[in-house]
């Protein structure tokens, strides 16, 4: 395909693509590909992955402005929409996919950590047990169920009604 | 806050925590070693939970890698 070409494709295609710019001889190149195999079947029907040997097709590197291999990005109706350099983690290539697809750069995560929550509910289940052998001991239950709520308090529908609320009454009272 | 504390430093600061409420607040230890372990038991249940610890942040060092 010749550079004309490609960037005919890539400004007609609709459809949202992730351009992988790679070598044979790039270490980190194959060491990604894997991760955008996954991803490309992931992402199967909705994004498409188009690879552009950097080698064979210098033109095309000199258009894209790319600086170093791998290089990866994203095109949304036609337009660059994100770009990753380098060898990365499979979750910042699946960022750079839902990227190209939505056209706009994921939400920032939210919420906690799958170990953080984990570690706050055996604390918190650690505490209520604690609190029931203790006699029961108000205090420890309280504590634990405190703890517990800790573990969770990100999908709670009623704090996340009340949170907004609460931030906004307690900013007010500061201005004050 | 930055976490200066391995999983395996929360995890056995939570334990010790909850093992040392538990022999304060069920009364196995009573007078003035219970009261203290009641209050002593919070330091490394909540330095667990957090992640960070002061004594760590004042002496530069951390177990997280």
């Amino acid at each position: 395909m010749t550079e004309t070409e490609f960037i005919d494709r890539l400004r007609n295609n609709p459809r949202p693509m992730v351009v992988d710019v790679w070598a044979a001889w790039c270490l980190p190149c194959r060491a990604i590909e894997p991760s955008l195999q996954q991803l490309a079947r992931e992402f199967d029907g909705r994004v498409e992955l188009l690879k552009v040997n950097a080698d064979e097709q210098p033109d095309l590197v000199r258009a894209f402005g790319v600086r170093g291999i791998p290089t990866l990005i994203g095109f949304n109706n036609g337009t660059e929409v994100s770009r990753q350099t380098g060898a990365r983690p499979l979750s910042e290539l699946r960022a750079l996919f839902e990227t190209a697809l939505t056209g706009r750069p994921p939400a920032p995560r939210r919420g906690l950590l799958p170990m953080e929550r984990t570690m706050r509910s055996l604390a918190g289940l650690a505490l209520l047990l604690a609190g029931w052998l203790a006699g029961p001991s108000i205090p420890l239950l309280g504590l634990g169920g405190i703890v517990l709520f800790s573990a969770i308090y990100d999908r709670c529908p009623v704090w996340q009604a009340l949170a907004p609320r609460l931030s906004a009454a307690f900013r007010r009272e500061g201005t004050r | 806050m930055k976490v200066n504390e391995a999983t395996w430093d929360r995890i056995a600061r939570i334990a010790l925590g909850v093992f040392v409420l538990y022999l304060g607040w069920a009364n196995v230890v009573t007078g003035g070693w219970g009261l203290a372990l009641k209050i002593v038991g919070f330091l490394p249940l909540l330095t667990g939970l957090v992640g960070w610890c002061p004594t760590y942040a004042l002496l530069k060092v951390s177990t997280k890698k």
